[in-house]
C-alpha cells in the first residue's frame, strides 16, 4: 500500500471486506464479461473492444481516503468491478444498453446517462454508466457503454489532467469544448453517414432485383449485386459447350474498372454491352477455343471475351487490347504478345469485316 | 516432361522441363505434390524449359493456387514463352496467377 495513504478505522474496515470479497469480484468480472460478449454476438453486434477489471486496492484505497466516510459498507461501492464497452457508432451505444437491460437488473438509482447531462453549452464526456447486478445475485459492478470517440475523448482528457485540481484558464477550456464538440458531431455524422450507406445499398439491390438496372449506379456494391444474377453464366455456358468444358469459379471484380474505363455508368449499361456483344464474344472464343482441347474455363472467360470485341469493335485495334489486358493482368510488355495474337484471330470474325 | 522442385532464397521453386500434356499430368502432379504443404514461404513454378500446358496441367496449377492463397501464401509463374501464356489467356486464367 502507498505509504503516503492514511485511512481512518471505517476506511481500514472497507479495506478488509474488500480482500475478503476479492475472489468473488474476479469470478463477478469474468462472468459478467462472458454473459454480455455472448450476448452481443448473439444479436450480431460488432463492437471495437470490452474491457473488464476488478479495482485495485491502490485504486479503492484512493478512493477511500478521498471519501471512504461516504460508504456504509463495501456493498455500497459500485465500481469495484467495471466493464466497459466501447462501439464504433453511437446508436449502438443504445443498443449495447437495451442488452445490458435484458441479461442484467439495473439499479436505475446509481446508473447515469452522462449523455444527457450535459448544459446547453458544454461538450465533453459522453458516456452510459449502468450500475448492474447478475440476475443470479452478488455485488454490483458498473457498466460503461461509450463509442471509439467517446473514449478517445476520454482518455485524452484523463491524459490532460483536464479535470484536476488545477484551476484551467478559459482560453483552453474553450479549446478542450471546441474539440468536444466537434468530436460529437463526428461520431453523430458517422452514425448518419452508415445509415445513409445501408440505404443505399439495399435501394441499390431492390433496384438490381426489379430489372431497373438502368437506375443503378455502377459501383463496386452494386456490381457485386449484380453478379448475384448470374450476367455472365449464359454466355460462359455457351463458350464452355465448345469443349464441354469445366468452368472454374473466379471473382469477376477484378473486371470492374475495365467497364469504368470503357465509360459505363450505370448497371444498365453494363447489361446492355453484354446483349450487344454476347455473339460476337462467342465467335471470338469459338475461334480460339475450337481448335484445341482445352476443357477448363475461368468463370471470367465471358466477361474477357465481351471485353475484348467491344476493344475492337471500338477501334481500340491492337494497341487497345494491350491496354485491356495491362488492365486486367498488370502492365507487361507480355500483354502486346497476348494483343498480337488475339488481333490475329480476330481479323477473320465477321464483326472485324463489317467494320472495313 | 521432367519435373525439379528446389528451395532457392528462401522461395519453393518447381522448376518444369518439356511438355506438361495430359499424358503427362498424373507423374507431374505427384511430383509437384510437396508444394501442397509448403507454409510460410511463396511458390515459384518455373516454366522457362515448359513447352506447352494442356487442361490437366491447368489443373494442377489451379490446385497449387487454391492451396497457397488459403494459407496466405503467393504462386508465382516464371518464364512462360506465348504459347503457354496464350493458354492461360484464352482459358480466362491470366489474371489468376501472378506472373515473373
Amino acid at each position: 500500500m502507498d505509504n503516503q495513504v492514511r485511512l481512518d478505522a471505517h476506511g481500514e474496515m472497507l479495506l478488509r471486506q474488500y480482500r475478503e470479497l476479492l475472489p468473488t469480484l474476479q469470478q463477478l468480472a469474468d462472468d459478467a464479461s462472458s454473459q454480455l460478449r455472448h450476448a452481443l454476438l448473439e444479436q450480431g453486434i460488432y463492437i471495437t473492444a470490452m474491457e473488464h477489471r476488478v479495482k485495485t486496492e491502490k485504486s479503492l484505497t484512493g478512493k477511500l481516503e478521498l471519501k471512504g466516510a461516504k460508504y456504509k459498507s463495501i456493498d455500497d461501492i459500485t465500481d469495484l468491478v467495471g466493464l466497459r464497452v466501447i462501439t464504433f457508432y453511437t446508436d449502438e451505444v443504445d443498443k449495447v444498453a437495451a442488452i445490458a437491460k435484458r441479461i442484467f437488473d439495473i439499479d436505475w438509482q446509481e446508473s447515469v446517462d452522462k449523455r444527457k447531462l450535459h448544459k446547453l453549452d458544454s461538450f465533453g464526456y459522453n458516456s452510459l454508466h449502468y450500475i448492474c447486478r447478475l440476475k443470479t445475485g452478488g455485488p454490483r459492478f458498473e457498466l460503461q457503454m461509450r463509442t471509439a470517440l467517446q473514449h478517445v475523448w476520454s482518455t485524452i482528457e484523463h491524459d490532460t489532467g483536464y479535470k484536476g485540481d488545477v484551476k484551467i484558464p478559459d482560453v483552453y477550456l474553450r479549446q478542450f469544448n471546441r474539440l468536444a464538440g466537434m468530436m460529437e458531431l463526428m461520431d453523430d455524422e458517422f452514425s448518419r453517414l452508415r445509415t445513409v450507406l445501408t440505404d443505399y445499398r439495399r435501394q441499390t439491390l431492390a433496384l438490381v432485383k426489379s430489372g431497373k438496372l438502368d437506375d443503378v449506379p455502377l459501383s463496386r456494391d452494386s456490381f457485386r449485386n449484380y453478379l448475384d444474377l448470374h450476367p455472365f453464366d449464359r454466355l460462359n455456358k455457351r463458350i464452355a459447350a465448345v469443349n464441354q468444358a469445366e468452368i472454374w469459379p473466379v471473382s469477376v471484380m477484378s473486371y470492374l474498372p475495365v467497364l469504368e474505363s470503357f465509360g459505363m455508368e450505370t448497371l444498365g449499361q453494363v447489361q446492355h454491352f453484354i446483349d450487344e456483344n454476347s455473339e460476337d464474344a462467342y465467335q471470338l472464343a469459338l475461334s480460339q477455343l475450337a481448335i484445341t482441347d482445352l476443357d477448363i474455363l475461368s468463370s471470367n472467360t465471358a466477361l474477357q471475351y465481351l471485353c475484348l470485341v467491344y476493344v475492337l469493335k471500338h477501334d481500340g485495334g491492337r494497341d487497345g487490347l494491350k491496354s485491356l489486358y495491362d488492365l486486367i493482368n498488370g502492365e507487361s510488355d507480355a500483354n502486346g504478345i497476348v494483343a498480337d495474337m488475339m488481333m490475329e484471330q480476330a481479323k477473320t470474325l465477321p464483326f472485324m469485316q463489317k467494320k472495313r | 516432361m521432367k519435373t525439379t522442385i528446389q528451395e532457392i532464397d528462401g522461395n519453393m521453386v518447381a522448376i518444369l522441363e518439356g511438355s506438361l500434356d495430359t499424358a503427362a499430368a498424373a507423374d507431374t502432379e505427384k511430383a509437384m505434390s510437396p508444394l501442397n504443404d509448403v507454409e510460410g514461404k511463396d511458390i515459384i513454378i518455373d516454366c522457362t524449359d515448359l513447352a506447352y500446358i494442356s487442361s490437366a496441367g491447368l489443373r494442377i496449377f489451379l490446385g497449387i493456387l487454391q492451396n497457397a492463397q488459403a494459407k496466405g501464401g503467393h504462386v508465382y509463374i516464371k518464364g512462360i514463352n506465348d504459347t503457354v501464356r496464350g493458354i492461360f489467356t484464352i482459358t480466362g486464367f491470366s489474371n489468376i496467377f501472378e506472373f515473373m
